[in-house]
Formats: C-alpha cells, structure tokens, sequence
C-alpha cells in the first residue's frame, strides 16, 4: 500500500482509538500493535516491549520526574501562598493587582518546576480563593491560573523542552535559555490584558483594595528567601559547570524536598507522600506515554509513512511562512486532544526535517511549539491545568474556566505571532551565553 | 467536561479481590517513588563525587536509568489505580448511560489484551536476558536480567489493577471511566 | 524483495555511504533486491540493533559490534586501547585468523559480515595536549568504550559518562576537561569550539572501532545465488571505499581542528607503547578475567602483524 494512503489509515484509527476513552498511552501502543501485526507480521509484536523499554532508556528523560518533585514539594508548602502574598503586598496599587500577584507568582513557580500542572496547582490553592473573595469574576480567577500555569513548561526547567531536546538531539540547557524571554513576553502580555480588563470593567472595589504598610510589605520578604535561594541554585548548577541539566534536575529536586522539610515543618510522613504521591502520578503518567510515543513512531517508521511524509512534504513548493502555518495549526489540533509530550514525540520525527529544510531555527521552533502546547493545555477534551483548576474550584464550571482563559490564549497567539517576526526574542539569550546556535 | 476523572479513585466497594488488587498497587506505587527518591540521591551522590572530590562516577548514571525505568514501570498499575493515565473521554461523556458501559467495557478489555501482549513478550524478553547472563557494555556491566525484570513485573501489574478496573465496572461498583452518571 | 537496513548515522555520515553504496550497488545488478535505509536511528535506537538483527526482525545494519560486547565478550576486543595501529593494519586484522573466530561467534547469533571496516579517534583537551598516560592524571574524561573507560582509570584520570552530544556542554562549561571519541563525532559535534588541543589519529592512534555493515545469515542463505552475489560484489566494493574514507576522514577531521585555531598534538611511537603497556595492565587484564578464553583471542589479535 501506499505509505502515505496508509498514513491517513493510521491517523483516522488513531483518532478513533483515542476518542473511545482509552488512555492516551494503551491507545498510541493498541495502534502501533494493530498496524504492525498487519503489515509487519506477528513476530515484530516481540519487538514491542523492547522498544518500551529502550525508549526510557535515557538519562535525560530522568530529569522530569526530578523537575516534578522540585514543582509538587514546594507546592504542597506555603511557599506559593508566600510568593503570592509578597507579589500582592506589593502590587496593591496596581489596578487588578490581584490578578497580576497570582501571574508573577505563576511564572516565579514556573521557573522552579518543570512541569504546568504543578505550577497551576502551586499558586491556584491559594490565589483563586482569594481573588474570589475579593470579588473577581470566577472566570478571571481560574481563567488567569490556568494560563499562568502553563509558563511552567516555557520558562526554564521544563519537561516538554527536554523531551524535544531528546527527541531532536538540540542541546537542553540551550533550548532551556530559549524559554526565558518568551515566558516573560508571555507574562507582560498576560498583565497587559489583566491591566486593561481591570481598568475597563471600572470596578473600583478590584481597582484599589485595601493597602499595606511598608512594615508588611519589607516583613514577607524574607518569607520569598528560600524561593530563590532554590532558583539561583539549580541556575548555578546548569550553567556553572557543577552539572548537566538533567543532573542539575537532581540538585533542585533535593533542595526543594530539604527546603520543604526544613523550613516549611513538612515532616509528617503522610504529607510526604502526598508530595511524592503526586509527582509519581505526574511523571509516570508522562513516562508512559513517552514509551509509547516511541512505539508509535517505531510503526510509523517501519512502515515507512514518516520518511513519506516527509518526502511529499519536501516535493510541495510551498512559502516556507504556509508551511509554518499549517504546522501549527496541525500542532494546535494535535494539542487539543493529546498533552505536549506525547505531540511532541510524534511529530518531532516527522516535522523536524520538514522544518530545518525550509530554513527554521529548531531552537526556535521549540520555543514556538511550546507555546502552541500550552494553549492545548488549557483546552478541551484533554486540557492537563482544566483537571487542576477543576479539583481546587469544583464549583466553577468548565465553561467559566475556558471563557476566562480565552484572551489569555490570544495572548499566546500573539506571542507566537511576534516569535515569528522577531525571532531574535528566543534565540538572543543561548547565543549570548552559549554562543552562537550549532 | 474531561475533568471529573482526574479527582477519582479506583472504587472497591469492600470487595475483597478488587480489596487485594488496590493494596497490591498501593505497594507497587510506594515501591516506584522509592525508586526515583534513590534516583535523585544517586544523582547528588554523582555530582558530590565529580565536582567535590573529583573523583571517577562509574555506575551511577546507569543506576539512575534503570531505577527511572523501573520506577515508570512498576509505578504503571498505582497510575492506573490513581485514574492518572491521561484519557480524551470527549465519546464516553457524549454516549447515554448504557453506550458508556459498553465502551468501558471493550476499551478495559482491549487495554488487557494489550498489556497482556506487552507482559508475554516482555517476559519472554526478560528470561532471555537472564537465560543467556547479558550484561550492559560499560564498566560497571550489570547483569541486565536484573533492570528487565521491571517490564514482566510492571505489565503484570498494570494487568491486575486493568483487571481489577474492568470487575468494578462489570459488578457496578465503580462507573465507566470514572464518570458521574448524566 | 526488500531488505530493512537500520544505522544511527546522518546521510553524510561515511557509515551512511557504505550502506547506501551496498544498497545502489544491488539495485544495479537488478536481482528483485531492494534495500531500504533507516538512517539517523529512524527505526531502532543505536545500541537496539544487534538484538533484533539476530533474530531476523531486521535485516541489516552498520553498528559498532563493542555495543554487543555485554552479549558476546568477545566483541569488547573491537574496541581496545591499542590493539590497532593504524588503518592498515585495521584492515590486515579483518583478513585475520582472528577476526574469523569473532565472526564465528556473530554466526552463533546468526548474524555476519558484509563489510568490515575500522574509524579511528583521538583525544581532545580543554586545557592542554593528551599524549602519554601522565597527561590524564586528575582530569574529568568522558571516553568511548569501556576497554577506553578501563585504561584512563588506569592513568589516573576520572571517569564521566555522558553521550557524545553532550561532551560539547560538559567541556564548556569546565565538567569535562577531556575527551576521547571518533574523528567524526568531534566534527559533527562541533567540538572543537571548547578544545585548546587536538591529538587526532595519524600514524598510530591508540582508538580504533570496528564498525561492520552486518546481515542477519539466515535472510542472507534465504536469498537466491543471484541475490547473494550481488550482495557480496557491492559489499566488496564498498569495503575498498570504506577504508580510503576512513584513512581520509582523520586527516579531513585535523584540517578543521586546524583551521579553527586548535592546537594540533602528535602520539609518538613512545606515547603509544606506554598507552598499551598500561592497557595490559588494565582493560586487556579485565578482559581476560571476564572471557574464558579471552587470552587466546588477544593473542590472536596481537599476532596480527
Ligand atoms: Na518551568
Ligand atoms: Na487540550
């Protein structure tokens, strides 16, 4: 059969074994299965566990489970309630204040976890009680999270980046630097709307809240110590020659457990293993679906649908700015329904040649897919920071949620829309401390 | 809409099998964070020997791969218990009561079929490696039975609580997927 | 028919051109052969082949035959600390008694050879020249090889492990201070952007790697004679090709090290039989411990004029 009539096969079969409910892992493997025993015979079933195995069989990889642990001990202290009281006692007088102490608090945390759900999380438990409190709209409340949260896999440590870099074979401390000045473009982009939603709705009680000494305002401060005593050094160690990043992984992750321990009591073993609980939930269920990532693109390979794909994509004349566009409208669909890794697994292989061939930075393009994965994140059916918000505002329903984040993922549009114009915005940072891209 | 599962638990319902089944899995999920808290001690112990005493790190890098494999592994069937494998449950929350059970029905049992797959290879796999005493090609050369046991040991696992899963919807004690009824 | 060859190279990759020749050379002799390449580990990851390929799930492939060193012991002598002079002797041990004897045990596992072949490597320094063992002595080394691993230990040096697309990183930002790996791996890997000196292969080079194109031997003995003929003629000329490369590629690999500004070192005839003295002492010991009859094949392999 033709590889690439056999392509849209598996696509259509995909989507229809994933839409039954199957979990996103079994499903990527029960197709690779079926496919395989068709066109390959039984005996390459042999191969599968193999496969499984060998695909986790990769040092990097282990810094997700560490960058999770470093998100989900911290995040079951007060420390996020700290960072976020401290941002609010200072931004009292900003109009929406509220709002933008929980965003600086997001990507605050985010620079410390690897992962979205675990910043959501961090700063959700406290910042949407109480914007709700103070008379927010729910929809702005978890809406402002939900987006917040997912700076967690654009600013640096970041799961998605690793298992791009891994997966393209680009240098992971490179492509981590790349994320910072996106994330912060991302975070002005985020205030500027919460600033001008603020100030349109003319609300007065959400303009100007209460305001707080300087005694209150200098008294949290240390309270934000040990916060960046963890953040500068897990930076120290990535980019001062103490490790690599995925050893560096190790490092913040023991810090934040001590951290965790001795500075915020959690030494109850209960709590503990919530905290360890949580992330092997997380990491596990990322792993997994890295695994079988790799199973499905050993069977697009070996029925030679990926180089087929390629090839009929190399053969289009197109302008290399379509091209980009119907790549990410394909990642855009793609992320509605799968979570960043198992995308960013499954195309990498297929789009990375298309996209190096017509002249794009693979360094910038992650930065550009992350944020396309992001907006995945806070969309339906599978959105991993809907399930957070969900489970700390079961009130609020879906609909509320979604329609709050909606201009944040305009925001994110925009973003990628200027990354496209100015480049520069991702790449300016590695090539300055790295030197220029290889 | 895709949210409600995420905050469940396996249901038992005081019936001893499934009772066994969630207490095995409870274990295999202590046993798979062990793994990656040796993991990370390992790591540090690795840095604190380069960079403090400068001294040569020949085992730990591939300790530390093999104890993430296994943790993902064995941590397969407490996930799972957990309700954490990441689903679209878009069809399910569209069907009526009975086309949802139906669904759950043949998406568990054909999630079994598969697992079993993975566990009969796997195993096979794993005897071989065991049979014929390969080890890694590096220095520390560990025998690699030892690392593979992870796969007929994870899948079977994650084959009893996927079991154990399809038995609670069958005897209505938990709901397909985990979702409220309409 | 179809024939699936897998390797991790790029398509610039010399091991590539092998393959590709082998490949174009049997599409040329038009016996109903065609062979499909799985570069850049498209299909299995690198050190995945072997397995598959013995049991006849895939069908050939361009692998360094010490990644099977933890199934077949044997194999670690593909990769020992001056075992190898240079290329050609490289190519007088494939003619070998010795070599013979490896590919009797790759017939255990069903497997053989297509064309031999050996890439040779050198040493880089972040700070200064690595000549002689003293050189090592309390740096960070990450090496290619557990023989290497073995040797370097033995000098002094301190032992790192990290793939070689994270060798560039490690040295900039000073965890590494050395390296050990091939000529094409230095280039393709950029790295000497971080290297003060480069010790590349030249008249003797203490790393050399057998790295064969391999076919599972049933596929092969189930291929008709014309088929199998065809096969053997591309492979011969492919071999021939193989070795002229490889000899080039040391000398294409010093020009860019050259021309970046890195210093460029000699291994003299005097560094070499300290290297190999202290490799008796340790990674052809730990070699002899872990392989019954190990000694006799090292003596084979010395015996190799
Ligand atoms: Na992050
Ligand atoms: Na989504």
């Amino acid at each position: 059969m033709d590889p690439l009539l056999l392509g849209a096969f598996v696509a259509i079969s995909t989507i229809l074994v994933l839409f039954s409910g199957v979990s996103v892992a079994i499903g990527l493997v029960i197709v690779s299965a079926g496919f395989l025993l068709i066109f390959d015979g039984a005996r390459s079933l042999e191969l599968l566990p193999e496969i499984l195995f060998g695909k986790l069989d990769n040092f990097a990889l282990l810094a997700i489970p560490m960058f999770i642990i470093m998100g989900s001990s911290i995040a079951s202290t007060r420390a996020g309630a700290d960072l976020y009281e401290a941002l609010e006692r200072w931004l009292t007088r900003v109009p929406g204040g509220l709002v933008i102490s929980n965003l600086g608090a997001c990507a605050l945390f985010a620079a410390m976890s690897g992962s979205s759900p675990a910043t959501c999380a961090a700063i959700g438990k406290m910042g949407i009680p109480e914007m709700r409190k103070r008379g927010y709209p729910d929809g702005v409340a978890a809406g402002s999270i939900a987006a917040g949260g997912t700076l967690g896999i654009l600013i640096p440590p970041s799961v998605t980046m690793i298992v791009y870099g891994i997966a393209t074979e680009t240098s992971i401390g490179r492509l981590f630097l790349a994320g910072v000045m996106p994330g912060l473009l991302l975070v002005a982009l985020f205030m500027a709307w919460s600033l001008y939603s603020t100030w349109k709705s003319g609300d007065k009680q959400l303009l100007n809240v209460g305001s707080y000494s300087w005694k209150e305002k200098f008294e949290i401060l240390p309270r934000v110590l040990p916060f960046l005593a963890i953040i500068v050094g897990v930076l120290y160690a990535m980019y001062g020659g103490i490790a690599t990043p995925s050893e560096t992984a190790a490092v913040g992750a023991l810090l934040c457990l001590l951290i965790a321990m001795v500075i915020y009591k959690l030494w109850n073993p209960k709590d503990l293993w919530v905290v360890l609980r949580d992330s092997t939930k997380e990491s596990v269920m990322i792993l997994f679906i890295i695994a079988a990532a790799g199973v499905f693109s050993y069977m697009l390979s070996s029925l030679f649908i990926t180089q087929a794909i390629a090839e009929w994509i190399g053969t289009l004349d197109v302008n290399r700015w379509i091209l980009m566009c119907f790549v990410m409208l394909f990642l855009l669909v793609a992320g509605f329904f799968l979570p960043p890794v198992a995308v960013i697994l499954m195309a990498a292989p297929i789009l990375l040649p298309i996209i190096t061939a017509a002249g794009f930075d693979p360094i910038w393009f992650a930065v550009v897919l992350t944020i396309n994965m992001e907006i995945g994140l806070i969309s339906p059916p599978v959105g991993l920071n809907l399930y957070v918000i969900n489970g700390i505002a079961p009130d609020i329903s879906l609909k509320t949620i979604l329609k709050g984040s909606m201009p944040f993922v305009a925001c994110m549009v925009i973003a990628i829309v200027l990354l496209c114009f100015f480049p520069s915005i991702a790449t300016w940072l590695p090539d300055v401390v790295m030197g220029a891209a290889i | 809409m895709a949210t409600k599962n995420s905050a469940g638990v396996a249901q038992t319902g005081g019936n001893p099998f499934l009772h066994a089944v969630a207490a095995i899995s409870t274990l295999a999920g202590w046993c798979s964070a062990a793994m990656i808290v040796a993991a990370v001690a390992i790591t540090c112990q690795m840095i604190f020997i380069r960079f403090v005493l400068n001294g040569s790190t020949i085992w730990q890098t591939e300790a530390v791969i093999y104890l993430a494999i296994a943790s993902t592994l064995i941590g397969l069937a407490y996930v799972q218990r957990l309700r954490g494998h990441v689903n679209v449950d878009l069809v399910p929350l569209l069907l009526p009561a009975r086309g949802r059970y139906i669904l759950c029905v043949i998406t568990l049992t054909l999630s079994i079929v598969m697992v079993g797959v993975l566990l009969f290879h796997g195993y096979e796999y794993w005897h071989l490696t065991f049979e014929r005493n390969w080890k890694s090609d590096t220095v520390w050369g560990v025998r690699l039975w030892i690392p593979y046991l992870a796969l007929p040991v994870g899948f079977a696992l994650l084959m009893l609580q996927l079991i154990a899963d399809l038995v609670a919807v069958v005897l209505k004690i938990d709901k397909p997927f985990g979702l409220e009824d309409l | 028919e179809e024939l699936r060859l897998s390797h991790q190279w790029s398509t610039s990759d010399i091991r590539h051109q092998v393959a590709q020749m082998v490949a174009d050379g049997v599409a040329a002799a038009d016996v109903d052969l065609d062979i499909k390449i799985f570069g850049s580990s498209s299909l299995f990851k690198a050190r995945e082949q072997y397995r598959p390929l013995s049991r006849g799930l895939l069908d050939m492939t361009v692998l360094p035959l010490s990644y099977a060193g933890g199934q077949q012991p044997a194999f670690n002598l593909t990769l020992m600390p001056g075992l190898v002079r240079n290329h050609d002797h490289a190519a007088r041990l494939s003619a070998s008694p010795f070599m013979k004897e490896l590919e009797a045990r790759m017939a255990d596992d069903d497997v053989m050879v297509l064309v031999h072949g050996y890439l040779a490597g050198g040493f880089v320094g972040a700070d200064g020249c690595i000549t002689s063992p003293d050189d090592v002595e309390g740096l960070q080394i990450r090496a290619a090889g557990k023989a290497f691993e073995q040797m370097l230990a033995g000098a002094g040096a301190s032992i790192t492990s990290m793939s070689s697309s994270e060798i560039y990183s490690a040295m900039q930002t000073g965890i590494l201070n050395a390296a050990n790996t091939s000529s094409s791996s230095f280039v393709s890997y950029r790295i000497y952007e971080q290297a003060a000196c480069y010790t590349p292969a030249g008249d003797v080079a203490l790393w050399f790697m057998y790295q064969p194109l391999l076919m599972n031997k049933s596929t092969f003995e189930g291929l008709n004679e014309d088929q199998q003929d065809a096969l053997l003629a591309a492979a011969a000329e492919a071999q021939a090709f193989y070795l002229e490369e490889a000899k080039l590629e040391d000398a294409a690999s010093e020009q860019v090290f050259r021309d970046a500004g890195v210093e460029i070192a000699r291994m003299s005839p005097e560094d070499f039989e300290a290297w190999r003295a202290l490799a008796q002492e340790t990674s052809y010991k730990a070699f002899v411990e872990d392989l019954p009859d190990g000694q006799a094949l090292l003596d084979m392999a010395l015996a190799v004029e």
